[in-house]
């Protein structure tokens, strides 16, 4: 696996483990590490961030669906383990699709905290003396708001800041809680991004006439983030599915069924999103779809960024057997893409990926 | 009469003026300067030389673009040029050419076919090629002691039609987000508005709180032009698509990029931003007029050197997140051709090869704004942006660490070819972007004025 490699050969922790475990289920890291890498643990502990091992024992994401009932643990595993960490293991294991152009839907990841403004940055830079908020900048993790409201009503446009000019503004979604029980679908994360192998698309080398072409050197998401952080990227659909072409150059109706068709729908009515490509060349190149970041000073009153670690690995033992999959269902109890499930389930259980 | 892109106000104290090969350059007033230009210009396009040969000497002739710091010209002609002229015996005359008007005096001398033996461009010359030399020889001569040609010079200078590489690149210039801190803490972003939406939120609540505008160039000018590159390319937009087709409409990302400029110069920016001139942004910056902008960092220079209470609340940041990432054009690629009707090319190659050699000094003399194309030739680079001997805090920096992985060659997501260049010489990108804040088009009828313009430069070169 990929990420296990880059974990092993970059992403390591420097301290000494005294106690070897090759893939160990995820914890929460330490007031320590967070101050190392330049987040503020004070905020950190304050409500609106959500902290595992603080806040959100019990409750969302845990429910009846899925089967949870404490997001956390105690754990004092945690810590030998890893010295990073601090003794609560998540059991709350958010799945959703890789952002490699295939949409697998193969990454799992520990959704630890929410980061609402620049003040949860304390400049502090990391140990390659950059600071996270700039790293963070580069691993994207696409949240899917549900725009129909209570009352029926399709929003097309996100409130706050974020609104598209392809869109009227009101009515808008709210966009102050990225819970799952706020998402029209799973999220989609840039794991993928700036691998030093190239496997994300980037040039590493090549050949030009006689000579070598040698590309720079790029951040890696586990490489570089050590704590695992995202950039919480919003993205949407302008167009009422029950009205795709509110201009007779608009050609959304047709791309929304051909990705409906593709990917199934989500809780709005809309297609289920699952690859870059998806998003950027075919709704939003054509006015049905749109994509932003919420305001950093904390104006929009959501979360900005995601305290939110993929596990490396999640085969043999990276998903512990008391772990639960925190993913999107509907109404009726069913998971609304059950590949993200039945891989859960999988690798849980005999600790490989579905065949 | 366009200027240099001076800097520190009026700034123009530091323009200098050749007067006579191998001389030190003489400090000229701005009116002096202007009547000069004002008298070159009446007389022709081109430089008066003396004797091409003294006593059996060979000559060099280097024109090269007025860099953004004015001593940085001043060392590469009294210090680097010389010092290289006496090695090979050979004389070396230096011309600084404001960056505005480089391609024009380019364009006079292929006519004439002659003039210098080394026409040194802020971007890559690819409308040039065919009165270039070949230059692989030059990037393999240097592969010898400092590795294969990197990525941003491979696709600033070479043709994949021809195989040939165009020009040589030396060195870049990266282009950051400079902002004032404290405006932005005002805004709760004392860290920066980090992407294109708290660009033009934050940059609304600063105006609203403090009056002071956003400043990002919009005009015709070559900050203008490197800043609405960036943002059409940082929303997805492509003027030509990978294989070189004309792709500026071929989607909604331009219309996009169009509608946000236009909103933001609304919300956050000033009316004056579209007039400004030549360095019109960090003339409004160094004046505190402005919260923001985007630019090389020898604005920040300036600063430092003309008013350290402003510098030192001056920071910067990588470019902006926007659709396709974080991302910027070089505020300048310093791309060399030697003419292939240079009378001394060999002279010309060996300067170039050499001028590797020196990267360091290139570095330290432009102040860091020069990054070296050559990252073995600087190597601890990293080391002196995290504690620069100017900065106040000496780490500010560090913030360009990063640089090359954020900067794309001009013509990404392709090569720098002859069409992308024409058209980012002639200014069409900022006068379609300038035509929708000014309310004269909308931002569709200017996507489509504008790739009927790309068309018709695309098929003015379509067997390049």
């Amino acid at each position: 696996m990929l990420g296990a490699l880059l974990q092993l050969t970059c992403g390591a922790p420097a301290l000494p483990q005294t106690t070897p475990v090759v893939n160990p289920p995820p914890c929460d890291f330490n007031d320590n590490f967070y101050n190392a890498n330049g987040i503020n643990v004070t905020n950190l502990d304050l409500q609106v961030a959500g902290r595992f091992g603080n806040f959100r024992q019990t409750g969302p994401p845990a429910s009846s669906f899925n089967g949870g009932t404490n997001n956390w643990v105690a754990d004092s595993t945690c810590s030998v383990t890893d010295p990073t960490r601090r003794n609560f293991r998540i059991l709350a294991t958010t799945g959703g699709y890789v952002d490699d152009g295939t949409g697998s839907p193969t990454d799992f990841i520990s959704i630890l905290a929410f980061l609402t403004n620049q003040n949860d940055f304390t400049g502090v830079a990391n140990a390659r003396n950059i600071q996270m908020v700039d790293i963070v900048g580069n691993f994207e993790a696409y949240a899917a708001l549900k725009q129909r409201l209570p009352n029926g009503t399709f929003a097309r446009n996100p409130c706050g800041t974020m609104a598209s000019p392809d869109a009227p503004t009101t009515p808008c979604f709210p966009v102050t809680s990225v819970a799952t029980p706020s998402l029209r679908q799973d999220w989609r994360f840039a794991t993928n991004r700036n691998a030093i192998d190239g496997s994300d698309g980037n040039l590493v080398n090549g050949t030009g006439k006689g000579v070598t072409i040698v590309n720079n050197s790029p951040f890696g998401y586990f490489c570089d983030d050590l704590l695992g952080m995202w950039v919480i990227t919003y993205f949407w659909f302008t167009v009422d599915p029950a009205n795709p072409n509110p201009n007779p150059t608009q050609q959304c109706g047709s791309i929304l069924a051909a990705l409906g068709q593709k990917n199934g729908f989500n809780l709005d009515g809309t297609p289920i999103i699952k690859t870059a490509d998806e998003l950027n060349n075919q709704l939003e190149a054509n006015h049905c779809g749109a994509e932003g970041q919420e305001d950093v000073g904390g104006a929009d009153g959501g979360a900005v960024w995601l305290v939110c670690p993929a596990i490396p690995d999640p085969r043999q033992g990276g998903i512990a057997p008391d772990a639960f999959p925190d993913v999107v269902f509907k109404p009726d109890g069913t998971p609304l893409d059950p590949a993200i499930i039945n891989n859960f389930r999988c690798l849980q259980t005999t600790g490989q990926f579905c065949n | 009469m366009s200027t240099p892109a001076g800097f520190g106000l009026p700034g123009l104290e530091c323009l200098w003026i050749k007067t006579a090969p191998m001389t030190y350059p003489k400090k000229v007033s701005r009116r002096h300067f202007l009547r000069l230009a004002a008298t070159a210009t009446a007389v022709g396009p081109f430089f008066t030389f003396p004797n091409r040969t003294l006593a059996g000497q060979k000559t060099l002739k280097i024109a090269k673009w007025a860099h953004f710091l004015p001593s940085y010209d001043a060392w590469f002609e009294s210090v680097l040029a010389p010092a290289w002229g006496k090695q090979h015996d050979i004389r070396v005359v230096v011309d600084h050419i404001p960056a505005e008007q480089i391609g024009g005096r380019a364009m006079a001398e292929v006519a004439a076919r002659k003039g210098h033996d080394l026409f040194m461009f802020p971007w890559p010359p690819a409308e040039f090629q065919q009165h270039a030399v070949d230059h692989t020889e030059i990037y393999q001569s240097v592969a010898a002691n400092f590795g294969s040609i990197p990525l941003i010079a491979y696709k600033s200078t070479f043709n994949l039609k021809t195989k040939k590489h165009f020009a040589f690149a030396d060195s870049w210039v990266p282009s950051p987000l400079h902002y004032d801190e404290d405006c932005w803490s005002e805004a709760n972003m004392p860290l920066g508005p980090l992407h294109y939406g708290s660009l033009r939120s934050g940059g609304q609540r600063v105006r609203a709180k403090l009056g002071i505008p956003c400043g990002l160039a919009l005009t015709s000018t070559l900050e203008g032009n490197i800043t609405l590159h960036t943002i059409l390319y940082a929303f997805r937009g492509e003027i030509l698509d990978q294989d070189g087709n004309v792709a500026i409409t071929k989607n909604a990302f331009t219309v996009n990029a169009l509608k946000y400029v236009k909103a933001l110069n609304q919300d956050a920016g000033t009316p004056e931003q579209l007039t400004w001139g030549p360095s019109g942004n960090v003339r409004a910056m160094l004046s505190g007029k402005v919260s923001c902008t985007s630019n090389a960092i020898s604005l920040l220079r300036a600063a430092e050197k003309e008013n350290p209470a402003l510098a030192k609340k001056i920071r910067l940041q990588p470019p902006l997140l926007g659709s396709a990432g974080v991302t910027a054009f070089p505020h300048a690629t310093n791309c060399s051709v030697v003419w292939n009707f240079a009378q001394n090319q060999d002279g010309a190659k060996q300067f170039l090869a050499d001028l590797i050699d020196k990267s360091k000094a290139v570095y330290e003399n432009s102040k860091g704004c020069n990054f070296p194309v050559y990252q073995k030739t600087v190597p601890d680079l990293i080391v002196r942006l995290e504690n620069d001997p100017y900065a106040d805090p000496p780490y500010k920096y560090k913030e360009l660490k990063d640089a090359l992985h954020w900067t794309p060659n001009l013509g990404a997501p392709g090569f720098a070819s002859p069409v992308w260049m024409e058209v980012f010489n002639t200014f069409l990108i900022p006068r379609m972007f300038l035509s929708v804040v000014k309310g004269e088009l909308s931002a569709e009828d200017a996507a489509r004025a504008a790739e009927a313009e790309v068309k018709r430069i695309a098929g003015k070169w379509k067997d390049a």
